[in-house]
């Protein structure tokens, strides 16, 4: 970095109003007796994004402290950050290489869907069950086995879909038959610490999945073949087009972003999933009815609902989302028994980020830590530091939006301890 | 397999003629620890591959009719790559089963971290697999290698490297363990100091996903990338550079060691032709008749299509252990150092001995700390993949000239 001092010096001024902001807002709002659940995330972007001005116009003007107002404040205090370090770094190749910011820009919206994919399913499961599932990660490590046995070992030569489709029958049933052996004690009464014991029990399934899977297959990684190859494409016809270029595994658009083959495809299915998802869940009655359980028990009981059914059928779902999201990465990554660990401590930041038991937020949360994965690894000046800091980058941003928002981004304050609501 | 078991038969002869003419009495069976990297995020394909191997050891010493008129009972601690895993498991090998020396070990972290342990307990080690200067450097009275120290392997990549047409600039890509710093600092340093300019870029063990990583150095325009990573992230990054257009089919490209396991290189990086691969050890073909023995029961019992320098690293140092405790008569610690200093042993790899310790200081003959018993003379080698699907050991050897099967095919040409 050419001038340290500049970058350095706007991030203190930032952290400074930022932090006084925060403070002098929060007390505003209390003293006005207005709502105050956002006032320190607000006061403490207005402060770092326009200093003073900022937040002399919060405190003069105290509005309601909206969606909008967040995000508008969050992005001015992003730009100001991005803007210091180009003046402080202008050979970094995040600022004279734009077709490299593009690729990172693309390389973490890919990965941050699947990342927000797969805290679906942890939030699902907890919104409902109110228990964080600890063999979220093996449920992920299963899908992409039983896709790389099904059309490598068992089946060479199937469809793909079929081993996707077969990796989310097994664990969609996995998912069913363990919450009705192991979980029903939880709400029967049968347990005296019910959360503790379902932790446990999600905790033993995940030794018993992956020893399993250990001494079933061994510890040697496995790999499935592309699903698909990119066709290559010539349009208009005869001719190369400039604005794609596709190679077997990878494409680029306009000669300058470059996606590669398995992670455009898991993200593309990620996100018909995705919307099949909410169909289901704002659109039929058993999505309607598994939104009311996580809403109010009782109530949705009086009406009618089976809650143990949503239950089992929430675990189901979780454990399948998972599964899916390993079952679309095995053409990606190298598959191990022990290949959950990483992308399930991830799945826990970005669900407790994007707020216990909001899919929006764990969605949201999700692609926010893979652009902020990306933005470390490109643009860090160091590059031997850069990779190695990539799993602090999620937790910085943690740990950030939890001192100012304990909620998370998208969290209610008075969810409950024992369930969420989506 | 007559040959294979001679050196045996003859050690263990040795060792009950001295058991029965009033050696200690021993406890049987005689315990050796093994360590070795069962469990991520350790190299559990190298892992595997010792634990294999050194269980063939125990297997032939045994058969051979075992040490000071003992079976001996080799003992598996799984290291999982963990440095403060690896100190847990010294310790519990060394009073839990009672061990009276160890062999094995991958990770250099492993070492460096578990080293302290034996020493000061008073456990002789024989480290198979562990790269690092220091683990010898720091002259420890019952630490001994058979592995190449890391300053000579990193020798050979960036002397390879400068033999690579119109080479300018390189990327090295390291893991950031006590393997992989020192590693990937001594081979940018020897490419500096020819003209060479490099970037290193280093990861956590296990890492899984490479996207932003190989943008960088995409955006960097190296002329060659060298992978300094173990295990199964190195096949990721491998792949995730093929598919961006930076594998080993565009430019000079070296993968990770554990692609000498080939069958799991081809199934994870299947555009992988054309990578080169550091290899400890001569060729098959130049295998002493020990070498082939062990070479055939492993590959029988494994069924792989090859062997790995670190399989026969493993055996060599479980059999070089049972060998010095026959020689010394006893299993205590000193006495086996002594009989390790002295030793002549016809390994896998070849003749074992160690030049330099307590018997003589390598500064006395202007040696670095580092070769404090340390086996002077492994071979390291740089192999290419220049088919398809080839086995490791039938690939081309194109560094250095001494070992030189084919010329290397470069794709930037």
């Amino acid at each position: 970095m050419e001038s340290p001092t500049i970058f350095w010096g706007v991030i203190g001024w930032m952290v400074v109003w930022g932090v006084l902001g925060s403070i002098l807002l929060r007390q505003r709002y209390l003293a006005r007796d207005l709502d105050t659940s956002n006032a320190n995330f607000v006061g403490a972007m207005s402060g770092a994004a326009l200093g003073p001005v900022g937040v002399g116009l919060l405190w003069a003007t105290t509005p309601k402290l909206s969606g909008r107002i967040i995000v508008g404040f969050g992005i001015l205090a992003v730009v100001l950050i991005a803007a210091a370090f180009s003046f402080a770094d202008p050979d970094n190749v995040c600022v004279s290489n734009g077709s490299f910011v593009a690729s990172q820009i693309s390389n973490g919206l890919i990965i941050g869907i699947i990342y927000g994919f797969m805290a679906l399913g942890l939030t699902l499961i907890f919104s409902i069950l109110g228990v964080v599932s600890f063999a979220h990660g093996e449920f992920y490590m299963i899908g992409g086995m039983l896709v790389y046995y099904i059309t490598a070992v068992w089946l060479p030569g199937v469809n793909p879909l079929v081993g996707v489709m077969g990796a989310c029958l097994v664990a969609f049933i996995l998912g069913a038959a363990f919450e009705r052996a192991m979980l029903t004690p939880m709400y029967k009464g049968k347990v005296d610490r019910p959360v503790e014991y379902g932790i446990l029990a999600t905790f033993g399934l995940a030794f018993t999945l992956q020893y399993f899977v250990q001494a079933i297959h061994g510890a040697t990684p496995v790999k499935a073949q592309r699903f698909i190859d990119f066709p290559r494409i010539r349009w208009p016809e005869g001719a190369d087009p400039l604005w794609i270029r596709t190679s077997r595994g990878n494409l680029t658009l306009f000669d300058t972003i470059s996606i590669s083959n398995p992670r455009f495809i898991a993200a593309i299915t990620c996100i018909l999933v995705l919307l099949a998802l909410l169909y289901l869940l704002h659109r039929t009655w058993t999505g309607k009815a598994l939104r009311a359980v996580s809403q109010d028990r009782d109530a949705a009981a009086i009406a009618g609902i089976d809650p143990n059914r949503m239950n089992m059928l929430a675990f189901a779902l979780g454990g399948m989302i998972a599964a899916l999201a390993g079952a679309l990465l095995v053409q990606a990554f190298s598959w191990l028994p022990q290949v959950g660990a990483i992308p399930a401590m991830r799945s826990f930041v970005i669900v407790v980020l994007g707020g216990l038991g909001s899919l929006p937020g764990a969605f949201v949360g999700g692609i926010l830590v893979g652009l902020v994965e990306a933005a470390g690894t490109g643009c860090v000046p160091d590059a031997q530091k850069a990779a190695s800091y990539i799993p602090a980058y999620g937790m910085i941003v943690l740990t950030l939006t939890l001192l100012l928002r304990p909620t998370g981004l998208f969290g209610r304050r008075f969810a409950s301890g024992t369930h969420g609501q989506f | 397999m007559t040959r294979r078991f001679g050196w045996l038969a003859a050690t263990a002869a040795a060792g009950t003629l001295a058991f029965t003419a009033g050696a200690q009495a021993q406890d049987c069976p005689i315990k050796i620890g093994a360590l070795a990297p069962l469990s991520a995020p350790g190299t559990v394909v190298g892992g595997e591959a010792m634990r294999d191997a050194m269980l063939i050891a125990e297997e032939d010493i045994n058969a051979a009719g075992g040490v000071l008129g003992c079976d001996i009972d080799v003992v598996i601690g799984d290291s999982e790559g963990l440095p403060e895993r690896a100190t847990a498991v010294m310790e519990r090998l060394i009073t839990q089963d009672g061990v009276v020396a160890v062999g094995g070990g991958y990770h250099s972290s492993v070492g460096v971290a578990s080293k302290d342990v034996a020493n000061a307990r008073e456990i002789p080690v024989v480290f198979a697999e562990t790269w690092n200067d220091t683990i010898t450097g720091d002259k420890q009275k019952y630490i001994f290698r058979i592995a190449p120290l890391s300053s000579w392997t990193s020798n050979i990549i960036w002397e390879f490297a400068l033999t690579v047409p119109g080479v300018e600039k390189v990327a090295i890509l390291t893991e950031n363990t006590d393997y992989g710093i020192p590693a990937s600092q001594e081979t940018a340093k020897g490419l500096n100091e020819n003209g060479v300019e490099s970037v290193i870029f280093s990861v956590d063990i296990g890492t899984q996903d490479y996207a932003g990583i190989v943008e960088r150095i995409k955006a960097e325009d190296p002329n060659m990338i060298i992978t300094l990573v173990t295990g199964e992230a190195a096949f990721n990054f491998t792949q995730q550079a093929a598919d961006a257009g930076i594998g080993p089919l565009d430019i000079p490209f070296q993968t990770g060691q554990d692609a000498l396991e080939s069958g799991a290189y081809w199934t994870n990086v299947p555009d992988g032709q054309y990578a080169f691969v550091q290899r400890i050890g001569v060729p098959e073909s130049q295998f002493t008749e020990k070498g082939k023995a062990f070479a055939a029961v492993y590959k029988e019992r494994t069924g792989k299509s090859d062997v790995e320098s670190y399989a026969m690293e493993a055996y060599d140092s479980i059999a070089i252990l049972a060998q010095a405790i026959n020689e010394a008569g006893t299993t205590e610690g000193s006495a086996i150092v002594t009989a390790l200093e002295n030793i002549s042993h016809d390994g896998t790899l070849g003749r074992i001995y160690f030049d330099y310790g307590l018997k003589k200081d390598p500064s006395e003959d202007g040696k670095g700390d580092e070769w404090w018993h340390q086996w002077p003379d492994p071979a390291i080698t740089m192999i290419q993949y220049q088919e398809e699907g080839q086995s490791s050991t039938s690939a081309a050897i194109v560094y250095p000239d001494a070992y030189k099967t084919a010329d290397p095919v470069f794709v930037n040409e």
